[in-house]
């Protein structure tokens, strides 16, 4: 635990992970096979900070259930330093889109779950680590309140804690800070920022937001429209610590213009090939001229 | 009705009584406290209506003993053995019933909501069963129960159980996937997600089913008490109808409606120590 609470080497105690042509599908209410992500080959590297981004619906959250092991691919693999994902464990914990504290536990008994279920340390140990992250975490306060009673930006920042105590190898998230009024939700992009810098742990990010992907990123993952391939691979080549004074840089500017143009070309064809949203592609298409 | 009207407009009163300082406190009360006096108005009006209903020759109510006799006939009633004994009987025929209904309702809602086997081998048993009320079963009930006692315990135990079973089925089968998914990589085993996971988050559709079911426990204790039993309120409130003392039935009534009240006051009370987390509303 000594490795979580203190500063720790870059890369230490985290895992990378390989997902290597994998292929999921579905069928629908009407029995049609629908592919959701398609021969899709990437590596989040130990120790980086990896963003996904690309068009809504494009399969970002199904990939990220493939890799916490919710559900299995059809084809292809999911690789955690070299062993094949079976199936969800603690060395990749996952926090969600909507937060998923259990409410009828209090916050200190939602951070001492993991180790709890998992048998690893006595009680009183499980919750005095419990309580020591959760002061670190700014909730000290709040470690007897049900999830219920904290503001959006504190139940997330609970939830960081319920996966951090565990040292997991590989941090997930989906799309966590969505929900959140803009003032929290930069507020916990500089708060996560902080606290990867920190502690280096493998993480994997799923956004639909580009400034808050490169803003966060070590490495942009582009993925393409649905059925979600990679489109291309951005490094993001910031330093670090990232401030949000790097957002007026023309190095950012130059990140976002790259990612945003990628990201366009997906859109477009998407609704080229369903037809939907035609309005706007013509809107972005104007902007994009007036530029 | 009349009273009524005089009670509630009396004091809102005529702009002539403007600045007479008592009427102005009066009309200050009636403004802060408009629910309470209307209230309250409504209540005097129906019992004067009550009262006097022979007089006044309101149809229905005046074949209703009027309260003063009711006030009455309570003192004997309630200073009798009789009635504490028939009030002592029903509860207990309730506490049994409502609390089969659980111990039996609760796990194998629990189990069909969590495991398809069981829930497609029980599920058609109780769609056959469920839509027959209660109070069909009760000549079933005497023949197949050796004791009276057990005929009726099982009508206020039926009463209950649908309801506690649906609603345990509902809560555990609605339980948010993401829950289960963190439970899982956190480290849970089938036993943790049922102790942590899929119990607490059904405990709100439990209490729920407890709350409704005692309502209708209630219901079927009268019921069944009426037909199948000699003793308890139902009994003492249809015995009371036979020998035509009209006084006693009402007392009875007001009886079981206080307990019923009271049960469901416990009952949210221990509803509340079993969902903490929960809001008040």
């Amino acid at each position: 635990m000594d490795a979580r609470t203190n500063a720790r080497s870059p890369g230490a105690g985290s895992g990378e992970i390989v997902v290597s042509h994998a292929s999921v599908g579905m069928f629908d209410r009407g029995g049609k096979s629908l592919q959701l992500v398609e021969d899709c080959s990437f590596l989040a590297e130990r120790g980086l900070f990896t963003v996904l981004v690309g068009p809504s619906g494009c399969g970002k959250t199904t990939l990220m259930n493939l890799i916490a092991g919710y559900i299995g691919a059809d084809a292809g693999t999911v690789r955690l330093d070299g062993v094949d994902v079976k199936g969800p464990g603690w060395d990749r914990l996952m926090v969600f889109q909507e937060t998923a504290l259990f409410p009828w536990m209090t916050t200190l008994e939602n951070v001492a779950y993991g180790p709890m279920v998992r048998g690893i340390k006595t009680m009183p140990e499980i919750r005095a680590e419990a309580g020591a992250l959760l002061e670190r975490f700014g909730l000290g306060e709040f470690k007897n309140r049900y999830p219920r009673e904290l503001s959006g930006g504190m139940q997330r920042r609970g939830e960081l804690a319920r996966a951090l105590i565990n040292d997991p190898l590989v941090l997930l998230m989906d799309e966590p800070f969505r929900g959140l009024d803009a003032m929290t939700r930069q507020l916990m992009q500089e708060y996560l920022t902080r606290l990867f810098e920190e502690t280096r742990t493998t993480t994997i990010f799923v956004t639909s937001e580009i400034d808050e992907a490169i803003f966060l990123a070590d490495r942009l993952v582009v993925l393409s429209r649905a059925p979600a391939r990679v489109a291309a691979v951005i490094e993001v080549d910031l330093p670090r610590p990232r401030r949000f004074e790097q957002l007026s840089s023309p190095r950012y500017a130059e990140l976002k213009e790259q990612a945003l143009n990628l990201l366009y070309a997906e859109a477009a064809a998407a609704f080229e090939e369903t037809g939907a949203g035609a309005d706007i592609k013509e809107a972005f298409e104007r902007r994009h001229v007036a530029d | 009705m009349k009273s009524l009207a005089t009670a509630a407009s009396a004091p809102s009163a005529t702009p002539a009584e403007r600045g007479v300082p008592l009427s102005a406190g009066i009309r200050k009360y009636v403004h802060r406290h408009f629910d309470l006096v209307v209230g309250a108005a409504t209540l005097i009006a129906f019992f004067l209506a009550w009262q006097f209903a022979r007089p006044l020759g309101i149809p229905g109510l005046s074949a209703v003993e009027p309260p003063t006799k009711v006030v009455a006939a309570s003192w004997d009633l309630l200073s009798s053995a009789t009635f504490w004994t028939a009030c002592y009987k029903s509860v207990l025929r309730i506490l049994a019933g409502f609390a089969l209904a659980q111990i039996i309702g609760v796990p194998i809602g629990l189990m069909m909501a969590t495991n398809r086997m069981a829930f497609h081998t029980i599920f058609p048993v109780t769609e056959i069963l469920r839509p027959i009320p209660p109070v069909a079963w009760i000549p079933v009930a005497i023949i197949f129960w050796p004791t009276r006692e057990m005929s009726t315990v099982f009508i206020v135990f039926l009463g209950a159980f649908w309801i506690v079973l649906l609603n345990t089925i509902g809560g555990a089968s609605t339980i948010d996937e993401s829950y289960r998914r963190a439970a899982l990589s956190l480290g849970s085993n089938r036993w943790h997600l049922f102790r942590y996971i899929v119990l607490p988050a059904t405990m709100p559709s439990i209490v729920t089913g407890m709350v409704v079911g005692m309502g209708i426990s209630w219901e079927m204790v009268v019921a069944a008490e009426m037909i199948a039993s000699d003793t308890g309120l139902g009994y003492l409130l249809w015995q009371s109808f036979e020998i035509n003392a009209g006084a006693q039935v009402i007392v009875c009534m007001l009886a079981i409606g206080i307990a019923g009240f009271v049960s469901s006051a416990l009952i949210g009370r221990v509803g509340r120590l079993l969902t903490p987390w929960q809001g008040r509303r």
